[in-house]
């Protein structure tokens, strides 16, 4: 229908998927995001960005959110308005987020000393998205949400 | 942790408006390629997910943004099972195989081919009852087929 009144309401757009609590299916969300940048007019750079946040994001949500259990799901909420892009990914909060890693920037001194040399993703979340917020997602997991804006190219 | 996995699957869903097919396209293509089809296979599933879920916003749901379109895959041993739900405002009504020899010539409308290129590319479709009076189309790709 092409004659709708433009208001707000009718300006969003939302897309919702459900992912399996197994590294790798992040990939399913970051193809899905990826798609939707594009067609909003995304630079390849902002979009790359976007890819990376996203699967720092959902693996957080995997691995210690949801504690890689099977039965637990990774919900993902694109919502897509005329200026920005607002991705939200929520885990079932097996483990709540432990607050003191989302304040200072890690050292990499200190990562060096990890094994797995982890720890930087929501740093690197931070980096590449415009705007980020921790909460709790409405069915009690841990939530955050990334947003993009479009700037038009000139 | 629960003893047996459950099987793997995504679902998704998307306003019911031209152009969000792509979107679905694109993350079932993603989640056929993580499961091990190869990529022959992940053409034809995206091409006939695209056609279904064309569908479901024109027909099933008038294209009507609010409305969604869902979709829901799920990866068992024998093959992965994909299905297309809309609201049934129009309701499907039975396949009529289209007149390809009409079409060419110009005798009948080109369109409404969407049904018949989804059989000729997944193993099996078809249409389920739904409880709440929507379409659902149910495609399978068994897992012989894969190699």
């Amino acid at each position: 229908m092409a004659n709708v009144s433009h208001d707000a309401d009718h300006e969003e757009r939302v897309v919702e998927l459900h992912l399996p609590s197994r590294l790798g299916y992040e990939k399913v969300a970051m193809d899905a995001a990826a798609s939707i940048a594009r067609r909003m007019g995304f630079s390849t750079d902002r979009i790359e960005g976007l890819r990376t946040a996203l699967a720092e994001a959902i693996t957080n949500a995997i691995e210690h959110g949801n504690a890689h259990d099977a039965g637990t799901r990774v919900l993902v909420i694109l919502t897509v308005r005329p200026s920005e892009l607002v991705v939200s990914v929520a885990d079932q909060g097996c483990k709540p987020i432990d607050q003191s890693q989302l304040a200072p920037a890690p050292r990499i001194e200190d990562s060096f000393a990890r094994a797995d040399k982890g720890g930087w993703g929501i740093w690197l979340i931070r980096e590449l998205m415009d705007k980020v917020e921790f909460t709790t997602a409405p069915t009690g997991g841990n939530q955050v949400r990334m947003v993009i804006y479009l700037e038009k190219q000139p | 942790m629960s003893d047996v996995s459950p099987p793997l699957s995504l679902e998704l869903s998307i306003p019911s408006e031209f152009g969000y097919e792509r979107v679905v396209r694109e993350a079932v293509a993603s989640f056929a390629r993580r499961i091990g089809l190869n990529s022959e296979r992940v053409e034809d599933l995206k091409t006939a997910v695209s056609e279904a879920c064309l569908n479901a916003i024109e027909h099933g749901n008038a294209q009507m943004p609010e409305m969604r379109v869902g979709v829901n895959c799920v990866w068992e041993n024998d093959g992965l099972t994909i299905r297309v739900l809309d609201h049934g405002l129009k309701r499907y009504a039975g396949h009529v195989a289209p007149c390809i020899v009409c079409k060419v010539h110009g005798e009948a409308p080109p369109r409404g081919m969407g049904l018949y290129l989804i059989a000729q590319l997944v193993d099996t479709c078809g249409f389920e009852t739904s409880p709440d009076g929507g379409n659902v189309l149910c495609m399978r790709m068994h897992t012989r087929s894969m190699a």
